[in-house]
């Protein structure tokens, strides 16, 4: 069952993606480790560095297209799950530098230290295991959605509404996480990390390993994502996009449809917020900020929402153009990420992927008219045309 | 048209973009140094100003003939108030565009996410603004204040000339103000002040409304001792603090307010006439009166062809940073970082208040502490100056930090040596 | 404390000085000395010159005060100087008469600060009590009452017999009451003073404190009753002092959120460039008053009434433009007018910081925006009150308009059902944009009122956005009166939790409650019901 479940996920394009993927993961590592730097083959740290940085950001946009894309969600506190898996590897790496922090402190994190706290809060416990860390970047953003997702589904929040309490959530954990009170290393976050599993975060090697888990992790996403949306469930999460009422009515429990792909999805963004942190080397409160929520909601957009593929190009399209542009002409980085959100509301609505979709989809279905064939259903693929129509 | 070629042609894109670009502008007879300050984002309205000053320094180096004959070129980035940015900015202009220093960063939180990439990849950053203390790197000079150069001159003014004996420790929640309070509060103590005599409040960034804060310090202050605020309040939330203590009529001559973090650029945004008489401890304020401090607003007012343009604390401390850097390369003949390291330390140049500043073995620097009281000009008037002050990066009122020393000249070499051990690393273990 | 053993010695040396000279001494050479002095030996200056007990040197100690005394470096001839052109116009310390103009290199001003200030409103306290303006005696009485010492019983006791006026009277009784306190009068004396500061309220704490250390041991328990009952009849005042600051804050929240609720409540536009539109009013008052400041500084405090205008046409504009280019493509896709409106604050932004750079700009306080008067135990100032007033005027004038005018009918009609409205004759694409302009111009409005309490930069209305969102919600989308409601009840809230927990921990919990609210009842406080809630 589980195969047929995996095996109906590998279709066409998602079996490209994630061969692109997991080729990526090899040779961009290689080129890295095994070329002399002034090879033409040579990628720089920097740029792995920044690869990996952008594929994190692709899994948390492929997130987010999971609860948008294809259970209507609207969700702008996606940052929040990002940010909590981050923060829960970043306490997993503090916890790491042990006694080589400034003040020597074995058990103190330095920003207690300075702070004169005396003991380690409680829920710093256990993070220096790996493994429990590892089990908190799932369950801390997994809890936080059920949480939530458990209260607002039920009392029927959605819409505007459902996107505005997500926002009211991730800013009400900026505010707490910037206090200093908290035990997160306020506005400083988590920083200055040493190393992972005893390998220096630092060495190329480490990176390269960060690099390609990032890159298969992605892959993995991908693929779990594409199995939810391509089984008998993700037919009933369109439904519930489309037309939640009727879904309601045909006698399925929405409010527990919604809330799984809630969770997943958070999960996912927990693990991208896990890989982020010790590829960028800090995590701080900023994460949080509403603001990046909304640009994790155009990066999707961009791609092309319920696509899986879209969000993932949307989300390293835009940020290679944000690395250009704010090393290049840093004063018209804010003109040119406004007039892109204008010009893809306007006209891109299917995002990139959607509308390449939608040509390909229509070019298809027009041969097929005309070989007069017994036509294989051009519309059998989850499409999202119907959808900006029936709102 | 297949997702293939999409995808690779992202990746792609996404290398290429931060290569080609910036290797375009290589030559080799220039000497590059970076500049790292957000000039989008919250921040930008602190840092812009910074990115002028250095382009200006760099123009005005530039025409002194450069540095080791060659000319300076500045590549300036926008890290856009984005800690992680400010990181990848870091690796950006030190691995690709191969600076030889840079200049940048506001906040402790930009700091603390550059100061990794500076260590891995050995390059110096110098960093202009005043912050808590509790840290020093090989590759990092500090050339604001340190707590000691600020924070403790102004509490001893106020103790001393205005005979306070009731304090209000006002802050924005974050890692600045809780460390200096938490310094200020034990040297406060150690001087004798009764617990009850000090108030602690810590708000958000940019709060707004002050109406319950400063009638809170109304009270506290109605209690028969002179009571003064210290405030660590960040830039924005500064403007409606103040409007709100005029209109609630607290005069500077009733409770005295020293800020750490206003200074003309933040005034330039108030009506500062029921202001007169607050005060701020900064190491430079634009009122000094010195021929090279005149030369100086001078030359920014020709520069930004604006004779509006304030000047500020942390311009000053980037002039002097600037300034340091480019004599300890000339000193070492390279821009090689190690030989720069070297050379840098016990290097004097001018600072704007007349005097000199040094660059101390704990990458610190000396400078004086100037107390100026806020004039209905927006300008400040000094009424206090004490001699050049080390910047001390490990406090002494803090107990973990007490012990601290940090020398980086050979052999010690250490950023947190512990002289109560006699070791290298803290408290050690 | 320097400062009262100096004003203590300082007093003694002026009823000395008052027997000893009347009146004879020229203060011209003290005035002199002042160009060589240091802090401290100015405050001896200033204590001589008023030893004098000439009238004639009240505006030149004032002048002292605001930082307008200079010396001629060429004689160290000290004046008071105001500004004539570039140049400044000296005029003699003593005899007010001008001394000729000269360039201000050729002068140095002397510096004053804190302390020295102290002792200048001091000195002018004792020199202006019998002052023959009436406002002088006043603010001379306040003087002693701040800053009260044993020395000036005297002398407020000797104006005390002449004064005539009523509340000058009273003031004076006052300042006698907190000098005696401190004085060695008898006991009886001294438990009257306690009950007339008792009466004082919160002014006459500090007062009382601050003598309870060393006070006549049988006056103690006065002493300590009459701080209890202050202190009781200030907790009362505390509750009052908090719903006030809560409906100042919601007021604010109010004016926020007002337009948000025409363009989001009423038509449905997530629209996220709203807080760029009160930027954008704020930044039109600050041209207004650039414009003003320039040509006619006489109308400065007319600025804001000009600025209101101004900046409702301007955000107008903008929102008209706005709707006409993005927004009218995107009816019936809420959420993805999210994306073009804060594609659209992206724009507006930059825009406002490529202009007038990032820093803040200064917008003054007109005169009548500035300071507070006292009701009863609390403090009001005049900014927060006329802004209260303010955003309820623009409340109901918006409610009138949408209830009461053939627009406000189309409008409704439109919002409610498109099709219908449009078969009834109604332009909609006509009202559509005018709605969106309309909501702008009041996000503009609201903009001139917050410049005068907020930072005027291009983050301020990221600042406001969420807020504004959190009220609308909350008060129920569509419904104007549900986000008069919920402004005013969030800001109470926010200013009774505040005290307690912390500024930082109330937001918290503000925004904690809005989401456990939400759950109960999906569409807000005040929920549209029927159809047009599903569509």
């Amino acid at each position: 069952m589980i195969t047929g479940f995996i095996l109906r996920a590998l279709e066409g394009k998602i079996v490209i993606a994630v061969g692109i993927l997991l080729a990526v993961a090899i040779i961009v590592p290689a080129l890295n480790l095994l070329t002399p730097p002034d090879s033409a083959f040579h990628i720089p740290t920097y740029v792995m560095a920044l690869m990996g940085k952008y594929l994190c950001y692709a899994l948390l946009a492929l997130a987010l297209d999971l609860v948008w894309g294809y259970c209507g969600i609207l969700s702008l506190g996606h940052g929040a799950f990002f940010a909590l898996g981050g923060y829960a590897m970043g306490m997993y790496l503090m916890r790491q530098i042990g006694s080589r922090g400034v003040y020597g402190n074995p058990d103190l994190p330095d920003f207690m230290v300075f702070l004169n706290w005396k003991e380690l809060p409680w829920f710093w416990y256990g993070l220096d295991m790996f493994p429990f860390a590892m089990a908190m970047v799932l369950i801390v953003p997994g809890l936080l959605a059920f949480v939530f997702g458990w209260f607002a589904f039920r009392s029927r929040v959605n819409g505007v509404y459902l996107s505005i309490i997500t926002q009211a959530m991730t800013y009400a954990l900026m505010l707490a996480f910037f206090r200093n009170d908290m035990g997160f290393g306020g506005n400083n976050g988590l920083t200055d990390f040493k190393d992972i599993l005893g390998f220096q975060v630092q060495a190329g090697g480490t990176r390269a390993v960060l690099f390609a888990m990032s890159a298969f992790m992605l892959a993995l996403c991908l693929i779990v994502a594409s199995a939810i949306t391509r089984s008998k469930f993700g037919k009933v999460l369109v439904g519930v996009r489309d037309a939640e009422s009727r879904v309601r009515f045909l006698g399925f429990r929405v409010e527990n449809i919604k809330l799984f792909t809630f969770v997943v999805s958070a999960m996912f963004a927990g693990i991208a917020g896990a890989l982020f942190v010790p590829q960028v080397g800090i995590i701080n409160p900023g994460e949080f900020a509403p603001a990046n929520s909304i640009e994790v909601v155009v990066w999707t957009a961009v791609g092309g929402r319920g696509t899986l593929i879209g969000p993932i190009i949307g989300a390293i399209l835009v940020n290679a153009g944000k690395s250009f542009f704010t090393g290049a002409f840093p004063e018209f980085w804010l003109f040119a990420l406004g007039g892109l959100f204008i010009a893809v509301t306007l006209f891109l609505p299917k995002g990139i992927v959607g509308t390449i979709q939608h040509g390909w989809n229509a070019r298809k279905a027009l041969k097929a008219a005309a070989d007069a064939e017994k036509g294989r259903d051009a519309g059998a693929a989850p499409t999202v045309q119907q959808v900006q129509a029936a709102e | 048209m297949s997702f293939k070629a999409k995808l690779g042609g992202a990746l792609l894109a996404a290398a290429l973009s931060t290569t080609a670009f910036h290797g375009a502008f290589a030559a080799d007879d220039t000497i590059k140094i970076g500049v790292l300050h957000s000039l989008s984002g919250t921040m930008a309205i602190s840092e812009t100003t910074l990115k002028d000053a250095m382009l200006m320094l760099v123009e005005e180096q530039n025409k002194k003939g450069g540095v080791l004959g060659k000319k300076l070129e500045a590549v300036v980035v926008d890290p856009a108030s984005d800690w992680p940015l400010f990181a990848e900015k870091a690796r950006q202009l030190i691995s690709q565009d191969k600076v030889a220093a840079v200049f940048g960063c506001w906040t402790s939180s930009s700091r603390k996410s550059v100061l990794p990439v500076f260590e891995e990849l050995n390059s110096i950053l110098f960093y202009p603004v005043q912050y808590e203390g509790e840290e020093s790197s090989r590759n990092i000079f500090y050339t604001g204040a340190a707590p000691n150069q600020q924070a403790i001159p102004a509490v001893d003014y106020l103790a001393e000339t205005e005979g306070v004996e009731r304090w209000v420790l006002a802050g924005t929640d974050y890692v600045y103000p809780q460390t200096t309070n938490k310094i200020l509060k034990a040297y406060l103590m150690s001087k004798g002040v009764a617990e009850e005599d000090i108030m602690i409040n810590y708000t958000p960034f940019g709060h707004s409304d002050w109406q319950t804060i400063v009638s809170d310090i109304k009270k506290f202050g109605s209690a028969g001792k002179k009571t003064a605020v210290v405030s660590t309040i960040n830039g924005d939330a500064n403007v409606p603090f103040y409007k709100e203590l005029g209109n609630q009529g607290i005069k500077a001559e009733d409770i005295p307010v020293v800020a750490f973090s206003v200074g003309e650029e933040e005034l330039a945004g108030l009506d500062t006439a029921p202001l007169v008489g607050h005060l701020a401890a900064w190491n430079y304020f634009q009122s000094v009166d010195a021929p090279v401090n005149a030369e100086f607003i001078k030359t920014w007012h020709a520069y930004t062809k604006n004779d509006k343009r304030v000047t500020n604390d942390p311009m000053e401390a980037a002039y002097i940073g600037f300034n340091a850097w480019v004599k300890a390369v000339e000193a070492a003949g390279t821009t090689e970082t190690d030989a720069v390291l070297d050379s840098i330390i016990g290097v004097s140049v001018p600072n704007l208040s007349g005097g000199t500043s040094t660059v101390m073995p704990n990458h610190h620097i000396t400078k004086p502490v100037l107390i100026g009281e806020i004039q209905a000009d927006g300008q400040f008037e000094v009424v206090q100056e004490t001699a050049a002050v080390v910047g001390d990066e490990w406090s002494d009122y803090l107990p973990d930090s007490k012990d601290l020393i940090s020398d980086w000249r050979k052999p010690m070499e250490c950023g947190n040596f512990n002289v109560a051990t006699g070791k290298c690393g803290g408290k050690g273990s | 404390m320097t400062f009262r053993i100096f004003s203590g010695a300082f007093v003694a040396f002026l009823l000395f000085a008052c027997a000893a000279f009347a009146q004879g001494t020229d203060p011209k050479p003290l005035f002199n000395q002042l160009a060589d002095a240091n802090f401290n030996a100015a405050e001896k200056l200033v204590a001589e010159i008023a030893a004098t007990g000439n009238p004639r040197v009240v505006p030149a100690l004032n002048a002292f005060s605001e930082g307008d005394l200079y010396f001629r470096k060429s004689d160290k001839a000290v004046f008071a100087a105001k500004a004539a052109g570039s140049q400044l116009e000296l005029i003699d310390p003593v005899t007010g008469e001008s001394a000729g103009q000269v360039a201000k290199s050729a002068v140095t001003k002397i510096k004053v600060n804190n302390n020295l200030r102290r002792a200048i409103r001091a000195a002018l306290g004792g020199l202006t009590l019998m002052s023959p303006d009436r406002g002088a005696r006043l603010s001379a009485a306040d003087a002693i009452l701040r800053a009260p010492s044993a020395e000036a019983l005297e002398l407020v006791e000797a104006a005390l017999v002449k004064e005539t006026d009523g509340e000058v009277k009273a003031r004076m009784e006052e300042a006698r009451a907190v000098s005696l306190l401190s004085s060695d009068r008898s006991v009886d004396e001294k438990r009257a003073a306690i009950e007339t500061i008792a009466g004082l309220g919160a002014s006459g704490l500090g007062v009382l404190n601050s003598v309870s250390g060393t006070i006549d041991p049988g006056l103690k328990p006065d002493l300590d009753a009459a701080i209890a009952s202050i202190q009781n009849e200030q907790q009362l005042w505390n509750l009052a002092q908090n719903v006030w600051y809560g409906m100042s804050l919601g007021s604010v929240l109010l004016l926020a959120a007002i337009g948000l609720a025409i363009t989001f409540g009423v038509m449905g536009i997530i629209n996220m460039a709203h807080g760029e539109m009160v930027m954008l009013g704020a930044y039109s008052t600050f041209m207004v008053q650039q414009v003003i400041r320039e040509n006619a500084p006489g109308l400065f405090d007319w600025s804001l009434a000009i600025a209101l205008p101004v900046a409702f046409l301007v955000t107008g504009a903008v929102g008209f433009v706005i709707e006409r280019g993005v927004i009218r493509f995107l009816y019936g896709r809420p959420l993805e007018t999210l994306l073009a409106t804060w594609g659209v604050s992206l724009i507006l932004q930059q825009a406002i910081r490529t202009i007038f750079g990032p820093t803040n700009q200064e917008v003054g306080n007109p005169s009548w925006m500035s300071g507070s008067f006292p009701l009863g135990g609390m403090t009001i100032t005049y900014n927060r009150m006329w802004i209260i007033v303010f955003s309820l005027t623009i409340f109901f004038a918006l409610l009138f308009v949408m209830k009461k005018t053939a627009y406000g009918l189309n409008m409704r009609a439109v919002t409610q059902n498109r099709r219908m409205a449009s078969s009834m004759g109604i332009r909609t694409p006509w009202v559509d944009a005018l709605t969106f302009a309309l909501g702008s111009g009041i996000a503009g409005i609201a903009g001139v009122a917050l410049s005068q309490i907020d930072n005027v930069s291009p983050n301020l209305g990221q600042s406001y956005i969420i807020d504004s969102f959190m009220v609308v919600v909350f008060g129920g989308v569509g419904n104007l009166w549900g986000t008069l409601v919920g402004a005013l009840s969030l800001g109470i809230l926010n200013k009774f939790l505040e005290p307690s927990v912390g500024a930082v921990l109330g937001k918290i919990l503000v925004l904690v409650l809005i989401i456990l609210f939400i759950q109960k009842r999906p569409r807000g406080l005040f929920a549209l019901k029927g159809r047009a809630v599903e569509a």
